[in-house]
């Protein structure tokens, strides 16, 4: 009898210990932060950003997880940190994801005017004893200004090559629209991508015959735009290029309808390429070009663009989700690939670990096609030009790459 | 100056005054209650744009007109709403407190804006888009007519309030002498509130008209017009109704005038050297209203 309990107990002790033992480990999650502009004027950008990580998680989750170095697996949940697109709080964020014991790489930002300073503070050269910046890997998803990733062996982005982008464009437009021969840019002055970009496309816009006019001005928080237009208009030239976002683009297609001022194409910025526009300046903006990397094309963009709506039916996919939604299966492909442990304890090695894996990569998988990687960690991305019609953006043409 | 560049001068001149017309609304509404409680509601101009979006709730109802109007009134609840909040329970003599209050009003109003457009620019109606004046080479848009038109009734229909009511004589008593006021029986807690609702009204019809001079509505627009409505009350001179509509037509013009001159980069340097201008040689403004005999 004493003999029966004792092994009765020991049988019950052993059952419930190996219950919880497969309890936790069916519970191990691994975080993946992000940070952007999830308030504020560009909070959409932010909270579309982390919907896409979410599908993109929640995809990889129902399918079993992300195995770790260990051979065990883990549930990804992602956590997402608000910066207002604002320089300080976006280094106060970084800083705080980087001192946290769970984290091994984040998403983002949003802004490019937070992205550079960001940047800035990460650990220049990797291995660099005498450098006491932050060691922490970033894969960037939406910030574009040009030439950001350089600034830190550390910083890593799946951002369009806009220079490449308007390049293509601009060569397309000489041959597919020979008639067209002036250009007058419009750009928004104190906003860091706007103002860079526009720099790329008044130069691709010369090198292909068309003659710069001359440029208008204005700024971010701009209400009025008469005089700009009327400098535009004076001007008669055949292209028109706004590098703005969609508040003040808007605003300027609007004082151009007030103006008639109906160049024979109008082209946009890359960030313009959302239903911002469209719920903004719908009637203005028909005929609206941009190059984009996203478009609803594909079907891994059909289901990258489903996914999103089922977190909530309010947001679309476009191409600063979408990078936020591809990073996610290529930062889970690389915690598998570069055997990730996950836990407080390897947290300094797994942090390197996954900037070594993210140095290595050669080329990752996107939801329009293949994305290229460059030596100083910026992404060649498959592209399309797009214009807006209806209440939509259609695709115009696809240049080869 | 060749005669392409005095053409563009003018016009301008011309578009900066037609705009300046809601720089002068927000100047009044500022100035009002200044006028009355000696406070400045910094909220006011983002309480402006706040029922500019409300009537947006409307806009696939009702025509245009109504949509302004929609506007106006949900500016005058908008108003109360501030009035209670930021002024009704707060010590009178402790100005600071008020102002503090104000600004954390306008700090929710914008969070509010862009939470709940998610800071999607919003299409805004405009009246009389398709129509404008022509004087020679120079053109003058029907729509900002149309504001400036509103804009002048606006502020008449206000002196008439003022000048002809009982509620104006309650209002300007508390302005000139609110010990007196009290004695002679009016409330002085109904008479502010009364101002903020009229001042909100107004503003309801500012923000309208910003809305349809842009053609767009934005949370980026509550802080831009909430500036330049400081800079023109002060300019115009605090509590003087009239200087505010003077110098919100000055400012609209100069700042025109200063983008087309300097370019937008120094455009509000310039603006600014403006009301520093003021400060220094005129402090009380273009017209100082008198003092009261308290």
């Amino acid at each position: 009898m004493a003999f029966t309990i004792r092994h009765t107990a020991t049988a019950l002790t052993a059952a419930t210990l190996a219950l919880c033992g497969s309890a936790i480990a069916a519970e191990k999650t691994l975080k993946i932060y992000g940070f952007g502009a999830k308030s504020g004027v560009v909070g959409i950008f932010g909270q579309q950003s982390e919907a896409a990580m979410q599908a993109a998680a929640n995809i990889i989750n129902k399918n079993g997880g992300v195995t770790l170095g260990d051979g065990s697996k883990a549930q990804l949940a992602i956590e997402y940190l608000d910066d207002r697109c604002n320089a300080e709080e976006g280094i106060n964020a970084l800083r705080r994801i980087a001192s946290l014991n769970d984290s091994v790489v984040a998403v983002g930002p949003t802004c490019s005017n937070v992205a550079e300073p960001a940047f800035g503070i990460l650990q220049k050269k990797a291995g660099d004893s005498s450098d006491s910046g932050i060691q922490f890997p970033l894969y960037t998803d939406v910030a574009a200004k040009g030439g950001l990733a350089s600034i830190s062996e550390w910083s890593f982005r799946n951002v369009p090559n806009e220079a490449n982008m308007y390049k293509s464009l601009f060569e397309w437009i000489k041959v597919a629209r020979p008639e067209l021969k002036t250009f007058w840019g419009g750009v928004e002055k104190d906003f860091a991508h706007s103002n860079f970009t526009y720099k790329v496309i008044e130069k691709n816009a010369a090198a292909n015959n068309l003659q710069v006019l001359g440029a208008s001005e204005w700024l971010l928080n701009d209400i009025n735009f008469s005089n700009q237009v009327r400098e535009m208009k004076r001007a008669k030239a055949d292209v028109v290029a706004i590098s703005a976002h969609p508040f003040t683009t808007c605003g300027v297609l609007k004082e151009m309808a007030r103006q008639n001022v109906r160049p024979k194409m109008i082209i946009g910025l890359t960030s313009s390429s959302s239903m911002e526009t469209l719920t903004g300046c719908g009637a203005q903006a028909q005929g609206l070009t941009i190059p984009t990397a996203f478009a609803p094309v594909t079907d891994a963009a059909k289901e990258a663009a489903a996914a999103i709506q089922k977190i909530n039916p309010k947001y679309n996919m476009d191409l600063h989700n979408a990078a936020a939604y591809e990073n996610i299966f290529t930062l889970k492909a690389l915690i598998e690939k570069q055997k990730i442990m996950g836990r407080p304890d390897t947290l300094t090695e797994d942090r390197e670990k996954m900037r070594q894996g993210l140095a290595a990569m050669q080329q990752t998988e996107g939801l329009l096609g293949k994305v290229g990687r460059t030596n100083d960690r910026e992404a060649v991305k498959p592209f399309l030009f797009v214009q807006a019609k209806g209440n939509d953006w259609a695709v115009l043409h696809t240049p080869a790459q | 100056m060749t005669a392409t560049d005095w053409l563009d001068l003018t016009q301008s001149w011309i578009d900066g005054v037609m705009f300046g017309t809601t720089y002068a609304l927000i100047g009044i509404g500022f100035t009002l209650i200044f006028g009355v409680m000696h406070k400045i509601n910094l909220a006011y101009a983002a309480a402006s744009i706040g029922a500019a979006y409300l009537s947006l709730l409307v806009i696939e109802l009702v025509p245009t007109p109504l949509v302004y109007l929609f506007s106006a009134f949900a500016g005058g609840l908008l108003g109360a709403l501030i009035y209670f909040v930021c002024f009704r329970f707060i010590p009178i003599k402790s100005p600071l407190a008020t102002l503090m209050s104000t600004v954390g009003m306008l700090l929710v109003i914008e969070e509010l804006m862009s939470h709940l457009t998610q800071g999607m620019p919003q299409n805004y109606p405009a009246m009389l888009t398709d129509i404008g004046l022509e004087i020679g080479d120079l053109y003058i848009r029907g729509d900002l007519m149309f504001v400036f038109a509103l804009g002048a009734i606006a502020m008449v229909l206000l002196n008439l309030l003022l000048k002809r009511t009982r509620l104006g004589l309650a209002t300007r008593a508390v302005a000139q002498q609110p010990v007196a006021a009290q004695l002679c029986g009016m409330g002085i807690d109904k008479t502010n509130a009364s101002t903020f609702i009229i001042a909100g009204f107004l503003g309801g019809t500012a923000g309208a008209m910003v809305g349809a001079a842009i053609g767009v509505l934005s949370p980026l627009v509550a802080m831009p017009i909430t500036v330049k409505g400081l800079v023109v009350t002060v300019i115009g001179g605090l509590g003087s109704i009239p200087g505010a509509i003077i110098a919100g037509l000055l400012v609209g013009g100069f700042e025109n005038i200063f983008q087309y001159w300097r370019g937008v980069t120094e455009r509000d340097i310039y603006v600014m050297l403006l009301l520093f201008v003021f400060l220094v040689f005129r402090p009380n403004g273009l017209f100082a209203p008198p003092g009261g005999r308290d």
